[in-house]
Protein backbone atom coordinates (compact mmCIF):
# COMPACT_ATOMS: atom_id res chain seq x y z
CA UNK A 1 0.00 0.00 0.00
CA UNK A 2 2.85 2.38 0.94
CA UNK A 3 4.54 1.53 -2.34
CA UNK A 4 1.37 2.36 -4.29
CA UNK A 5 1.09 5.83 -2.78
CA UNK A 6 4.85 6.36 -2.98
CA UNK A 7 4.74 5.70 -6.71
CA UNK A 8 1.86 8.11 -7.23
CA UNK A 9 3.56 10.88 -5.32
CA UNK A 10 6.89 10.22 -6.99
CA UNK A 11 5.25 10.60 -10.40
CA UNK A 12 3.74 13.90 -9.24
CA UNK A 13 7.10 14.98 -7.91
CA UNK A 14 8.79 14.26 -11.24
CA UNK A 15 6.09 16.12 -13.12
CA UNK A 16 6.45 19.12 -10.85
CA UNK A 17 10.25 19.08 -11.03
CA UNK A 18 9.98 19.06 -14.80
CA UNK A 19 7.65 22.08 -14.78
CA UNK A 20 9.90 24.04 -12.43
CA UNK A 21 13.15 22.81 -14.11
CA UNK A 22 15.47 24.41 -11.59
CA UNK A 23 19.10 24.23 -12.61
CA UNK A 24 20.97 22.44 -9.81
CA UNK A 25 23.73 20.62 -11.61
CA UNK A 26 25.87 21.90 -14.44
CA UNK A 27 28.47 19.83 -16.23
CA UNK A 28 31.39 21.66 -17.75
CA UNK A 29 33.30 19.61 -20.29
CA UNK A 30 36.40 21.69 -19.68
CA UNK A 31 38.75 19.58 -21.81
CA UNK A 32 38.56 16.69 -24.22
CA UNK A 33 42.19 15.76 -23.62
CA UNK A 34 42.80 12.62 -21.62
CA UNK A 35 45.88 10.93 -20.21
CA UNK A 36 44.35 7.45 -20.52
CA UNK A 37 42.92 5.54 -23.45
CA UNK A 38 40.10 3.59 -21.82
CA UNK A 39 38.47 0.79 -23.74
CA UNK A 40 34.98 1.94 -22.76
CA UNK A 41 35.34 5.68 -23.36
CA UNK A 42 32.06 7.14 -24.54
CA UNK A 43 33.72 10.31 -25.70
CA UNK A 44 36.53 8.85 -27.79
CA UNK A 45 38.91 11.08 -25.82
CA UNK A 46 42.59 10.98 -26.59
CA UNK A 47 45.88 12.44 -25.38
CA UNK A 48 46.23 14.66 -28.41
CA UNK A 49 42.77 16.05 -28.83
CA UNK A 50 42.53 18.43 -31.72
CA UNK A 51 39.96 20.43 -29.80
CA UNK A 52 41.45 23.06 -27.53
CA UNK A 53 40.34 23.35 -23.92
CA UNK A 54 37.57 25.87 -23.43
CA UNK A 55 39.04 29.11 -22.07
CA UNK A 56 37.89 29.77 -18.52
CA UNK A 57 36.67 33.25 -19.46
CA UNK A 58 34.28 31.78 -22.03
CA UNK A 59 32.75 29.44 -19.49
CA UNK A 60 32.46 32.21 -16.90
CA UNK A 61 30.63 34.41 -19.41
CA UNK A 62 28.03 31.69 -19.70
CA UNK A 63 27.80 31.29 -15.90
CA UNK A 64 27.32 35.02 -15.54
CA UNK A 65 24.08 34.83 -17.51
CA UNK A 66 22.48 33.09 -14.53
CA UNK A 67 20.62 35.97 -12.87
CA UNK A 68 20.20 34.54 -9.40
CA UNK A 69 23.28 33.85 -7.36
CA UNK A 70 22.25 30.42 -6.20
CA UNK A 71 24.15 28.45 -3.59
CA UNK A 72 22.66 25.23 -4.78
CA UNK A 73 24.26 24.81 -8.18
CA UNK A 74 27.13 22.35 -8.34
CA UNK A 75 29.38 22.79 -11.37
CA UNK A 76 30.86 19.41 -12.26
CA UNK A 77 34.19 19.58 -14.07
CA UNK A 78 34.48 16.72 -16.48
CA UNK A 79 36.31 15.84 -19.67
CA UNK A 80 38.47 14.24 -20.88
CA UNK A 81 40.52 14.42 -17.72
CA UNK A 82 40.00 17.74 -15.91
CA UNK A 83 43.34 17.46 -14.09
CA UNK A 84 45.13 18.04 -17.41
CA UNK A 85 44.06 21.67 -17.21
CA UNK A 86 46.82 23.74 -15.67
CA UNK A 87 44.32 26.34 -14.45
CA UNK A 88 41.91 23.99 -12.69
CA UNK A 89 42.32 25.64 -9.29
CA UNK A 90 41.62 29.03 -10.81
CA UNK A 91 38.55 27.56 -12.50
CA UNK A 92 37.32 26.34 -9.12
CA UNK A 93 37.94 29.63 -7.37
CA UNK A 94 36.11 31.62 -10.05
CA UNK A 95 33.12 29.28 -9.79
CA UNK A 96 33.06 29.74 -6.00
CA UNK A 97 33.29 33.53 -6.40
CA UNK A 98 29.99 33.31 -8.26
CA UNK A 99 28.28 31.62 -5.31
CA UNK A 100 28.29 28.14 -6.80
CA UNK A 101 29.94 24.93 -5.68
CA UNK A 102 32.18 22.76 -7.77
CA UNK A 103 33.24 19.16 -8.07
CA UNK A 104 35.20 16.94 -10.40
CA UNK A 105 35.08 13.55 -12.11
CA UNK A 106 38.57 12.14 -12.55
CA UNK A 107 40.41 8.94 -13.35
CA UNK A 108 42.70 9.79 -10.40
CA UNK A 109 45.91 9.18 -12.34
CA UNK A 110 47.35 12.65 -11.69
CA UNK A 111 45.79 13.12 -8.29
CA UNK A 112 48.58 13.37 -5.72
CA UNK A 113 48.77 15.05 -2.32
CA UNK A 114 49.89 18.38 -3.73
CA UNK A 115 46.97 18.47 -6.16
CA UNK A 116 44.57 17.31 -3.46
CA UNK A 117 45.53 20.19 -1.19
CA UNK A 118 45.44 22.75 -4.00
CA UNK A 119 41.94 21.67 -5.05
CA UNK A 120 40.62 21.73 -1.49
CA UNK A 121 42.13 25.20 -1.07
CA UNK A 122 40.21 26.21 -4.21
CA UNK A 123 36.92 25.09 -2.69
CA UNK A 124 36.31 21.71 -4.29
CA UNK A 125 33.50 20.04 -2.36
CA UNK A 126 32.75 16.78 -4.14
CA UNK A 127 34.77 14.27 -6.09
CA UNK A 128 34.34 11.03 -7.99
CA UNK A 129 37.03 8.56 -8.99
CA UNK A 130 36.60 5.62 -11.31
CA UNK A 131 37.72 2.22 -10.10
CA UNK A 132 36.82 -0.46 -12.60
CA UNK A 133 37.96 -3.61 -10.89
CA UNK A 134 40.82 -5.07 -8.93
CA UNK A 135 44.28 -4.43 -10.32
CA UNK A 136 44.32 -6.51 -13.51
CA UNK A 137 40.75 -5.70 -14.55
CA UNK A 138 41.09 -2.00 -13.82
CA UNK A 139 44.36 -1.70 -15.71
CA UNK A 140 42.86 -3.64 -18.62
CA UNK A 141 39.83 -1.38 -18.97
CA UNK A 142 41.86 1.76 -18.36
CA UNK A 143 44.50 0.55 -20.80
CA UNK A 144 47.35 1.61 -18.50
CA UNK A 145 49.42 -0.75 -16.40
CA UNK A 146 49.76 1.37 -13.27
CA UNK A 147 46.40 3.10 -13.27
CA UNK A 148 45.11 0.94 -10.39
CA UNK A 149 47.92 1.93 -8.03
CA UNK A 150 47.44 5.58 -8.99
CA UNK A 151 43.72 5.67 -8.34
CA UNK A 152 44.13 3.60 -5.19
CA UNK A 153 46.47 6.24 -3.75
CA UNK A 154 44.07 8.97 -4.88
CA UNK A 155 41.19 7.26 -3.07
CA UNK A 156 43.24 7.24 0.15
CA UNK A 157 43.65 11.00 -0.12
CA UNK A 158 39.97 11.59 -0.81
CA UNK A 159 38.72 9.50 2.12
CA UNK A 160 41.12 11.27 4.46
CA UNK A 161 39.22 14.53 3.97
CA UNK A 162 35.91 14.93 5.74
CA UNK A 163 35.03 17.99 3.69
CA UNK A 164 34.68 16.07 0.43
CA UNK A 165 31.45 14.43 -0.64
CA UNK A 166 33.29 11.62 -2.32
CA UNK A 167 32.30 8.46 -4.12
CA UNK A 168 33.79 5.75 -6.31
CA UNK A 169 32.16 4.62 -9.54
CA UNK A 170 32.65 1.31 -11.25
CA UNK A 171 31.75 0.42 -14.83
CA UNK A 172 30.54 -3.14 -14.50
CA UNK A 173 31.49 -5.40 -17.38
CA UNK A 174 32.13 -9.05 -18.24
CA UNK A 175 35.54 -9.07 -16.66
CA UNK A 176 34.88 -7.41 -13.32
CA UNK A 177 31.39 -8.72 -12.54
CA UNK A 178 32.70 -11.63 -10.48
CA UNK A 179 35.11 -9.27 -8.72
CA UNK A 180 32.39 -7.09 -7.25
CA UNK A 181 32.55 -8.75 -3.80
CA UNK A 182 36.32 -8.23 -3.76
CA UNK A 183 35.97 -4.58 -4.80
CA UNK A 184 33.30 -4.16 -2.13
CA UNK A 185 35.67 -5.45 0.57
CA UNK A 186 38.53 -3.40 -0.82
CA UNK A 187 36.59 -0.14 -0.74
CA UNK A 188 35.26 -0.73 2.75
CA UNK A 189 38.78 -1.49 3.97
CA UNK A 190 39.91 1.81 2.49
CA UNK A 191 37.14 3.70 4.27
CA UNK A 192 35.12 4.63 1.18
CA UNK A 193 31.59 5.66 2.17
CA UNK A 194 29.81 5.62 -1.20
CA UNK A 195 30.08 3.36 -4.24
CA UNK A 196 28.07 3.71 -7.44
CA UNK A 197 27.84 1.06 -10.11
CA UNK A 198 26.85 1.48 -13.71
CA UNK A 199 27.08 -0.38 -16.95
CA UNK A 200 28.72 0.67 -20.16
CA UNK A 201 26.78 2.51 -22.83
CA UNK A 202 27.34 1.17 -26.36
CA UNK A 203 28.55 4.48 -27.76
CA UNK A 204 31.94 5.97 -28.65
CA UNK A 205 34.90 3.59 -28.46
CA UNK A 206 32.89 1.12 -26.36
CA UNK A 207 30.47 0.07 -29.06
CA UNK A 208 33.27 -1.68 -30.94
CA UNK A 209 33.94 -4.00 -28.00
CA UNK A 210 31.07 -6.40 -27.21
CA UNK A 211 33.08 -7.93 -24.33
CA UNK A 212 32.29 -4.84 -22.32
CA UNK A 213 28.57 -5.47 -22.10
CA UNK A 214 26.66 -7.65 -19.67
CA UNK A 215 24.24 -10.34 -20.75
CA UNK A 216 20.73 -10.10 -19.32
CA UNK A 217 21.56 -12.81 -16.77
CA UNK A 218 24.69 -10.94 -15.74
CA UNK A 219 22.72 -7.74 -15.41
CA UNK A 220 20.31 -9.47 -13.02
CA UNK A 221 23.32 -10.78 -11.12
CA UNK A 222 24.47 -7.17 -10.76
CA UNK A 223 21.05 -6.07 -9.51
CA UNK A 224 21.00 -8.93 -6.99
CA UNK A 225 24.46 -8.02 -5.77
CA UNK A 226 23.47 -4.40 -5.19
CA UNK A 227 20.17 -5.37 -3.53
CA UNK A 228 21.83 -7.78 -1.12
CA UNK A 229 24.71 -5.50 -0.15
CA UNK A 230 22.44 -2.49 0.35
CA UNK A 231 20.64 -4.40 3.08
CA UNK A 232 23.91 -4.55 5.04
CA UNK A 233 24.25 -0.73 5.01
CA UNK A 234 28.04 -1.03 5.26
CA UNK A 235 28.62 1.34 2.36
CA UNK A 236 26.26 3.62 0.46
CA UNK A 237 26.04 1.35 -2.56
CA UNK A 238 23.71 2.16 -5.40
CA UNK A 239 23.02 1.60 -9.06
CA UNK A 240 23.44 4.82 -10.99
CA UNK A 241 20.44 6.61 -12.44
CA UNK A 242 21.32 5.37 -15.92
CA UNK A 243 18.09 3.46 -16.45
CA UNK A 244 14.80 2.16 -15.14
CA UNK A 245 15.18 -1.31 -13.64
CA UNK A 246 11.58 -2.49 -13.05
CA UNK A 247 11.09 -4.50 -9.89
CA UNK A 248 14.57 -3.68 -8.68
CA UNK A 249 13.79 0.05 -8.53
CA UNK A 250 13.26 0.23 -4.78
CA UNK A 251 16.10 -2.17 -4.05
CA UNK A 252 19.08 -0.67 -5.84
CA UNK A 253 18.73 3.08 -5.21
CA UNK A 254 17.51 5.55 -2.61
CA UNK A 255 14.92 6.98 -4.98
CA UNK A 256 13.06 5.78 -8.04
CA UNK A 257 14.39 6.32 -11.53
CA UNK A 258 14.26 9.91 -12.69
CA UNK A 259 16.40 11.06 -15.59
CA UNK A 260 16.92 14.73 -14.73
CA UNK A 261 18.83 15.60 -17.89
CA UNK A 262 17.56 19.00 -19.05
CA UNK A 263 15.28 19.18 -16.00
CA UNK A 264 17.81 19.88 -13.27
CA UNK A 265 20.98 18.98 -15.16
CA UNK A 266 22.56 21.15 -17.82
CA UNK A 267 25.94 21.18 -19.50
CA UNK A 268 28.35 23.32 -21.40
CA UNK A 269 30.33 21.09 -23.71
CA UNK A 270 33.82 21.52 -25.07
CA UNK A 271 32.69 23.32 -28.23
CA UNK A 272 30.31 25.60 -26.33
CA UNK A 273 27.23 23.49 -26.99
CA UNK A 274 24.50 23.82 -24.39
CA UNK A 275 23.06 20.46 -23.47
CA UNK A 276 22.53 18.13 -20.50
CA UNK A 277 24.73 15.16 -19.51
CA UNK A 278 27.85 15.01 -21.71
CA UNK A 279 27.16 11.43 -22.80
CA UNK A 280 23.86 12.41 -24.42
CA UNK A 281 23.75 12.44 -28.21
CA UNK A 282 25.14 15.80 -29.26
CA UNK A 283 22.35 16.37 -31.73
CA UNK A 284 20.22 17.22 -28.68
CA UNK A 285 22.25 20.41 -28.11
CA UNK A 286 19.97 23.36 -27.41
CA UNK A 287 22.30 26.16 -28.40
CA UNK A 288 25.86 27.36 -28.03
CA UNK A 289 27.36 29.76 -25.52
CA UNK A 290 29.28 31.49 -28.34
CA UNK A 291 26.06 32.74 -29.86
CA UNK A 292 23.30 32.25 -27.27
CA UNK A 293 22.54 33.39 -23.73
CA UNK A 294 23.02 30.25 -21.65
CA UNK A 295 20.36 30.95 -19.07
CA UNK A 296 17.76 32.02 -21.61
CA UNK A 297 18.29 28.69 -23.32
CA UNK A 298 18.00 26.89 -19.99
CA UNK A 299 14.74 28.65 -19.21
CA UNK A 300 13.12 28.52 -22.62
CA UNK A 301 14.73 25.65 -24.51
CA UNK A 302 15.15 22.00 -23.58
CA UNK A 303 11.61 21.05 -24.65
CA UNK A 304 12.86 17.73 -26.02
CA UNK A 305 14.16 16.92 -22.51
CA UNK A 306 11.12 18.17 -20.62
CA UNK A 307 8.47 16.60 -22.80
CA UNK A 308 9.65 13.09 -23.55
CA UNK A 309 6.48 11.85 -25.17
CA UNK A 310 8.52 11.47 -28.37
CA UNK A 311 10.28 8.50 -26.72
CA UNK A 312 7.07 6.49 -26.73
CA UNK A 313 8.19 4.74 -29.84
CA UNK A 314 9.90 1.51 -30.75
CA UNK A 315 9.84 -0.95 -27.88
CA UNK A 316 8.77 1.78 -25.46
CA UNK A 317 5.50 2.28 -27.34
CA UNK A 318 3.71 -0.64 -25.73
CA UNK A 319 5.68 -0.96 -22.50
CA UNK A 320 3.48 -1.10 -19.40
CA UNK A 321 6.16 0.62 -17.31
CA UNK A 322 6.52 3.64 -19.57
CA UNK A 323 4.92 6.10 -17.11
CA UNK A 324 7.61 5.26 -14.52
CA UNK A 325 10.45 4.83 -16.98
CA UNK A 326 9.71 7.62 -19.45
CA UNK A 327 11.91 6.13 -22.17
CA UNK A 328 14.91 5.31 -19.96
CA UNK A 329 17.93 7.65 -19.68
CA UNK A 330 18.27 10.31 -22.35
CA UNK A 331 21.74 9.04 -23.19
CA UNK A 332 20.16 5.86 -24.56
CA UNK A 333 18.65 7.77 -27.49
CA UNK A 334 21.18 8.00 -30.27
CA UNK A 335 21.23 7.98 -34.03
CA UNK A 336 17.76 8.10 -35.60
CA UNK A 337 16.08 7.82 -32.17
CA UNK A 338 13.66 5.23 -33.51
CA UNK A 339 14.24 2.97 -30.52
CA UNK A 340 15.91 3.10 -27.15
CA UNK A 341 19.48 1.79 -27.29
CA UNK A 342 19.15 -0.32 -24.11
CA UNK A 343 16.09 -1.27 -22.07
CA UNK A 344 17.24 -2.07 -18.52
CA UNK A 345 13.77 -3.20 -17.53
CA UNK A 346 13.92 -5.73 -20.30
CA UNK A 347 17.15 -7.06 -18.84
CA UNK A 348 15.74 -7.44 -15.35
CA UNK A 349 12.87 -9.77 -16.17
CA UNK A 350 13.02 -13.16 -17.78
CA UNK A 351 9.67 -12.38 -19.39
CA UNK A 352 10.69 -8.84 -20.22
CA UNK A 353 10.53 -9.37 -23.93
CA UNK A 354 6.81 -10.14 -23.64
CA UNK A 355 6.01 -7.19 -21.37
CA UNK A 356 8.28 -4.85 -23.25
CA UNK A 357 8.46 -6.19 -26.80
CA UNK A 358 11.16 -5.22 -29.22
CA UNK A 359 10.13 -4.14 -32.68
CA UNK B 1 7.49 30.34 -3.11
CA UNK B 2 4.31 28.32 -3.75
CA UNK B 3 6.23 26.10 -6.13
CA UNK B 4 8.96 25.43 -3.58
CA UNK B 5 6.39 24.60 -0.90
CA UNK B 6 4.68 22.18 -3.27
CA UNK B 7 8.08 20.77 -4.24
CA UNK B 8 8.98 19.98 -0.63
CA UNK B 9 5.55 18.55 0.18
CA UNK B 10 5.57 16.20 -2.78
CA UNK B 11 9.13 15.15 -2.05
CA UNK B 12 8.27 14.37 1.57
CA UNK B 13 5.15 12.39 0.74
CA UNK B 14 6.99 10.17 -1.69
CA UNK B 15 8.68 8.49 1.29
CA UNK B 16 12.07 8.79 -0.31
CA UNK B 17 15.11 10.54 1.06
CA UNK B 18 17.62 12.78 -0.68
CA UNK B 19 15.16 13.65 -3.47
CA UNK B 20 16.79 16.97 -4.07
CA UNK B 21 20.36 15.81 -3.56
CA UNK B 22 20.55 13.72 -6.70
CA UNK B 23 23.60 13.10 -8.82
CA UNK B 24 23.83 12.64 -12.55
CA UNK B 25 24.61 9.08 -13.54
CA UNK B 26 28.13 9.91 -14.69
CA UNK B 27 28.68 12.91 -12.44
CA UNK B 28 29.75 13.47 -8.86
CA UNK B 29 27.68 13.74 -5.72
CA UNK B 30 26.49 17.29 -5.08
CA UNK B 31 28.47 19.44 -2.72
CA UNK B 32 26.32 19.96 0.35
CA UNK B 33 29.13 20.51 2.82
CA UNK B 34 29.99 23.59 4.82
CA UNK B 35 33.11 25.61 4.33
CA UNK B 36 34.49 29.09 4.83
CA UNK B 37 36.79 31.11 2.62
CA UNK B 38 39.64 32.08 4.94
CA UNK B 39 41.68 34.99 3.57
CA UNK B 40 44.25 37.17 5.18
CA UNK B 41 47.61 38.83 5.32
CA UNK B 42 50.70 38.03 7.39
CA UNK B 43 52.97 40.90 8.45
CA UNK B 44 56.03 41.40 10.59
CA UNK B 45 55.14 42.79 14.02
CA UNK B 46 58.41 44.72 13.99
CA UNK B 47 58.36 46.32 10.54
CA UNK B 48 54.71 46.03 9.52
CA UNK B 49 55.81 44.66 6.18
CA UNK B 50 54.18 41.61 4.57
CA UNK B 51 56.02 38.31 4.96
CA UNK B 52 56.43 35.82 2.15
CA UNK B 53 56.77 32.06 2.65
CA UNK B 54 54.75 31.63 5.84
CA UNK B 55 52.94 28.30 5.98
CA UNK B 56 49.31 28.82 6.98
CA UNK B 57 47.27 25.77 7.90
CA UNK B 58 44.35 24.46 9.93
CA UNK B 59 45.76 22.13 12.57
CA UNK B 60 43.28 19.34 11.83
CA UNK B 61 44.15 18.29 8.29
CA UNK B 62 46.45 18.23 5.29
CA UNK B 63 45.51 21.60 3.88
CA UNK B 64 48.03 24.41 3.91
CA UNK B 65 49.14 27.35 1.87
CA UNK B 66 52.22 29.60 1.74
CA UNK B 67 51.91 33.35 1.77
CA UNK B 68 52.94 35.15 -1.40
CA UNK B 69 55.08 38.26 -1.92
CA UNK B 70 52.24 40.41 -0.55
CA UNK B 71 51.88 38.23 2.56
CA UNK B 72 48.42 37.16 1.43
CA UNK B 73 46.81 33.75 1.69
CA UNK B 74 43.39 32.40 0.68
CA UNK B 75 41.81 28.99 1.00
CA UNK B 76 38.53 27.24 1.73
CA UNK B 77 38.39 25.56 5.09
CA UNK B 78 36.08 22.84 6.36
CA UNK B 79 33.35 24.07 8.76
CA UNK B 80 31.05 24.21 10.77
CA UNK B 81 32.97 24.41 13.98
CA UNK B 82 35.92 26.42 15.13
CA UNK B 83 39.19 26.30 13.23
CA UNK B 84 42.61 26.55 14.78
CA UNK B 85 44.89 28.20 12.25
CA UNK B 86 48.66 27.96 12.60
CA UNK B 87 51.27 30.26 11.05
CA UNK B 88 54.77 28.86 10.70
CA UNK B 89 57.93 30.25 9.20
CA UNK B 90 58.65 27.52 6.66
CA UNK B 91 61.59 28.90 4.69
CA UNK B 92 64.18 29.18 7.43
CA UNK B 93 65.84 32.62 7.30
CA UNK B 94 65.18 33.32 3.63
CA UNK B 95 62.46 35.93 4.34
CA UNK B 96 63.39 36.69 7.90
CA UNK B 97 62.88 34.47 10.91
CA UNK B 98 59.60 34.47 12.88
CA UNK B 99 57.99 32.72 15.81
CA UNK B 100 55.00 30.50 15.06
CA UNK B 101 51.52 31.63 16.05
CA UNK B 102 48.12 29.96 16.51
CA UNK B 103 44.82 31.76 15.94
CA UNK B 104 41.41 30.31 16.79
CA UNK B 105 38.69 31.23 14.30
CA UNK B 106 35.17 31.10 15.74
CA UNK B 107 31.63 31.88 14.57
CA UNK B 108 32.67 31.41 10.97
CA UNK B 109 30.43 32.59 8.15
CA UNK B 110 31.00 32.26 4.40
CA UNK B 111 34.13 34.40 4.39
CA UNK B 112 36.58 35.71 6.94
CA UNK B 113 39.59 38.03 6.52
CA UNK B 114 42.29 38.11 9.19
CA UNK B 115 45.52 40.01 9.63
CA UNK B 116 48.28 38.35 11.61
CA UNK B 117 51.50 39.90 12.90
CA UNK B 118 54.40 37.55 13.63
CA UNK B 119 57.12 38.32 16.11
CA UNK B 120 60.77 38.08 15.18
CA UNK B 121 62.52 34.97 16.45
Amino acid sequence: MIGFFRDIFFRSFKKHETEVHKLNYLFWECTSRCNLNCLHCGSDCSKDSSIADMPLADFLSALDTIPEKPGKITVVLTGGEPLLRADIEQCGREIRKRGMRWSMVSNGYLYDQQKHIALLNAGMGALTFSLDGMEASHNWLRNAKNSFSKVSAAIDLAVSTQRLNFDVVTCVNHRNLEELPAIYDYLIAKGVKAWRLFTIVPIGRAKENPDLFLTDAQFRQLMDFISEKRLLKTIDLKFSCEGYVGNYETKVRDTGFFCRAGINIGSILIDGSISACPNIDRTFAQGNIYRDNFYEIWQNGYQVFRDRSWTKTGQCETCRDYRDCGGNGMHYWHGNKANVLVCHRDKTTLSGKIACPKN
Amino acid sequence: MTRNWKRNLIGGLSFTTMLFVFQACYGTPQDIGYDTLVEGKVKSKTTGLPIKGIKVFPTNGLQHQYTGEDGNFSFYCNTPGDVMLRFEDADSTQNGSYLPKDTLLTNLKDTIFIEVALEDK
